[in-house]
């Protein structure tokens, strides 16, 4: 039984960072129809930006909100230069997916060329215990429920979630940039028509993913200890595995999804040996099994056309 | 918005990253093919080598008066810290070059090297390796120092079939002890059967009755370290009570060790390279266990080490040459000349910062300057005598070894040099690992402790 709980709280420490990289994918998706590809790799950038920040004096929440902003700003630019121009009415989707297959090289690359090849210690953003030798520390106790301990790193990562699942609410529920927003993922023409600026929001939209994964990268950086040149890329994978699940236009769904596919991952890997090292078999078996019952995914709307 | 469009690009995009994982994690089993049983015990020691069907002639004597290496490693990217092997072997070799170069037979030769970046890549290496060396083996004397079990693996056909002699292979695989592939010869790094054959008898002294909890990869790196486990601990009282596997490439492995720690055994065997083993270390302190440990000789190296900081303290391994990082050598004469000679030659390499503490630089060295007395001691400047020479190599020292390892090879019989080691413990404080009991030997044993399939895959 302890175990079990193990498993599960490892299940949620990851669940929390691939439910946020999908929440980054979600949000892209909404606004432009598009998956981003290089999404994981925009994140890793971040998460280098934010070692960076560390390495220079800057104290470690302070250098992950530095790293979030400058992020958005980046993410923003990315889809003004790189992504507008190839995305014109009546131009093909695969311009834009090569477009970002490209990034998807290039922003590692630079992430290397520019920070470190090598995998760099990341000081954590909670509570941690520091011992001789250990340039990171360790996470400290959070609490404990019999002969478990819940560790702060599991507890951060899934107030963090939370915490962005909130923000995101107020933001598109109870704001006017919310509303924009929402208008133009659900109509772009109509919302054109009713002045809003589309293009603006399509840059927010970028923006706001680009913020999104620079806290998970820098999250899952620090709950690793370290920050290395393939972090992000087996990451990426359950966040798309996380968002198909969950209907890639529904951010309730990324969080649902996230969790559902760690939590499938770390008991799998506990479970059955006979998967075992092929684990991501499960999520993508839990993908097919979902898309064959409900196309749209789990929580995704079901687009219904009038001719 | 029509998002059927995405679902096609989407499962591409998934197919492929699934193909590639389970390629990198296979990557090691492709050398069953080329096995072909292997299972013909070539017992006769000397000139144990078969140049009948060679495609070149390798008793013809090298023309001129360089002596041509190649070689090919990780030069990019994450792996790129691999280069650091090759500074420790260019800063050697341009030494021996200034004070006259290496003298075989009675005549002096320069010693030239040429390389290439693979980025870990086995199909790369065999690409960049057989451009180096070129299709007629006219390129290059010998192949020096390629980095990686699959990426020697990719190139010892090719290599043994023109008879060119692919020397100190960077990693410590039992299969350089295939007899079918005689051109190919290891380098100081202990065979990975000698890890566990280590841990062992370690526990067989201090905790006779041990519960042994293994992590290891999946692929024929893994497979060494628990099938030799194994055959080290029958007759004893130590039991083997949980195996996981991670894949290669993986950084992430707590579930894994979750349920190790979840097994009650007091020894832990952290089988994992790389990234993976840092996070195996610090998952162990996650989870409270605390059993003896050893740690893969290959995380030896003060990035993956400092990452697990203090959850790696007490940690167990081996080695067989002095530790830059420990200040016991620090005045150690042979310690200073190294860094001075580095220093002298190969501050500038490969656009890398220099940094004279890590280990891998020194072994590097090691092999060239072991390379080089075997050069002078053979017979004649051709490949044969060449390999004949490393075939037989007897009781070669180096002044940056621990004191008392030497390095032995007996042709077919025992092609192993890294067999003669010393256990180390890290101490996370001091930030390095220590020599700790007496020097263990197991010359010329390392083919008897290896069940035979591993050794000729």
């Amino acid at each position: 039984m302890d175990l079990f709980i193990r498993y599960i709280l490892i299940g949620i420490g990851n669940g929390a960072v691939y439910a946020a990289l999908a929440l980054a994918l979600v949000l892209i998706y909404r606004t432009t129809g598009l998956l981003n590809l290089a999404q994981g790799e925009m994140a890793l950038f971040s998460a280098y930006l934010s070692w960076w920040f560390t390495t220079h004096g800057v104290p470690i929440g302070l250098a992950i909100a530095f790293s979030i902003l400058l992020s958005m700003i980046g993410g923003a630019v990315i889809e003004r230069v790189l992504i507008r121009p190839v995305t014109a009415p009546g131009k093909s989707h695969l311009n834009v997916l090569i477009v970002m297959l490209g990034m998807f090289l290039a922003i590692n690359a630079i992430s290397q060329l520019l920070f470190s090849t090598d995998a760099e210690p990341m000081p954590k953003p909670w509570p941690s215990v520091s011992s001789p030798g250990d340039p990171v520390g360790r996470s400290a106790r959070l609490l404990d429920i019999g002969n478990t301990s819940i560790s702060w790193a599991v507890g951060a990562l899934a107030l963090t979630l939370i915490g962005l699942c909130l923000f995101l609410y107020l933001l598109l529920q109870k704001t006017k940039l919310g509303l924009a927003l929402r208008a133009v993922a659900s109509n772009p023409a109509s919302a054109r028509m009713v002045g809003i600026n589309t293009s603006a929001m399509l840059m927010v939209g970028w923006a706001l993913a680009a913020g999104i994964g620079a806290l998970a990268g820098s999250m899952v950086a620090a709950d690793r200890g370290s920050v290395s040149p393939g972090l992000m890329t087996v990451v990426l994978v359950y966040a798309f595995a996380a968002a198909a699940l969950g209907g890639f236009d529904s951010p309730v769904g990324a969080v649902v999804g996230g969790m559902i596919v760690a939590i499938a991952e770390s008991l799998t890997i506990g479970y059955v040996d006979a998967l075992s090292t092929i684990e991501l078999v499960v999520p993508f078996a839990l993908i097919l099994l979902v898309l064959l019952v409900r196309p749209t995914g789990l929580f995704g709307r079901r687009v219904v056309e009038r001719v | 918005m029509n998002r059927s469009r995405w679902r096609g690009p989407l499962a591409l995009f998934a197919v492929a990253m699934l193909l590639m994982s389970s390629c990198s994690s296979r990557g090691d089993d492709s050398s069953d093919d080329g096995g072909d049983g292997g299972d013909g015990g070539n017992g006769d020691v000397e000139s144990s080598i078969d140049i009948d069907d060679c495609e070149t002639d390798p008793t013809a004597e090298i023309e001129g008066d360089t002596i041509k290496l190649v070689s090919s490693y990780p030069q990019s990217e994450l792996v790129g810290a691999f280069a650091e092997i090759a500074r420790g072997w260019a800063a050697y070799f341009d030494k021996v070059n200034e004070e006259g170069g290496v003298e075989i037979a009675g005549k002096s030769y320069q010693i030239e090297f040429e390389d290439k970046d693979d980025v870990y890549n086995p199909q790369q290496t065999a690409s960049n390796i057989e451009e180096l060396v070129g299709a007629d083996g006219s390129n290059a004397f010998a192949v020096f120092s390629v980095v990686g079990t699959a990426n020697n693996i990719n190139v010892r056909d090719f290599l043994g079939e023109l008879c060119v002699p692919n020397l100190f292979a960077a990693t410590g695989s039992v299969a350089w002890g295939n007899p079918d592939y005689p051109w190919l010869l290891g380098s100081t790094l202990a065979p990975y059967t000698l890890e566990a054959q280590a841990f062992a008898d370690y526990l067989k002294e201090n905790q006779p009755e041990a519960k042994v909890a293994m992590l290891v990869q999946n692929d024929e790196f893994g497979a060494t370290y628990e099938q030799g486990f194994r055959q080290a601990i029958e007759g004893t009282d130590i039991e083997v009570v949980a195996v996981e596997e991670y894949p290669s490439g993986a950084d992430e492995v707590s579930t894994q060790v979750a349920s190790l720690a979840a097994s009650d055994a007091d020894a832990f065997f952290n089988g994992a390279t790389l990234l993976a083993c840092p996070d195996a270390l610090t998952s162990k302190q996650d989870e409270g266990w605390e059993p003896t440990t050893w740690v893969s000789a290959t995380c030896i190296s003060k990035t993956l080490m400092i990452l697990a900081g203090a959850a790696g303290d007490g940690a167990l391994s081996f080695t067989n040459l002095k530790d830059p990082l420990n200040p016991a050598y620090a005045d150690d004469p042979a310690m200073v000349a190294f860094k001075e000679t580095v220093e002298q030659y190969r501050t500038d390499f490969k656009g890398r910062a220099l940094d004279l503490e890590n280990a891998i630089i020194l072994y590097g060295y090691v092999q060239a300057e072991i390379f080089v007395q075997a050069l002078e001691a053979a017979e004649a400047p051709t490949r044969l005598a060449v390999m004949e020479s490393v075939h037989n190599i007897d009781g070669f020292t180096s002044d940056l070894a621990i004191d008392g390892v030497s390095f032995t090879t007996s042709g077919g019989d025992d092609p192993f040099l890294g067999e003669s080691l010393r256990l180390v413990q890290y101490d996370a404080a001091a930030g390095h690992f220590s020599e700790i009991g007496e020097l263990q030997d197991w010359e010329g044993e390392t083919l008897s402790l290896t069940p035979e399939d591993l050794v000729n895959a």
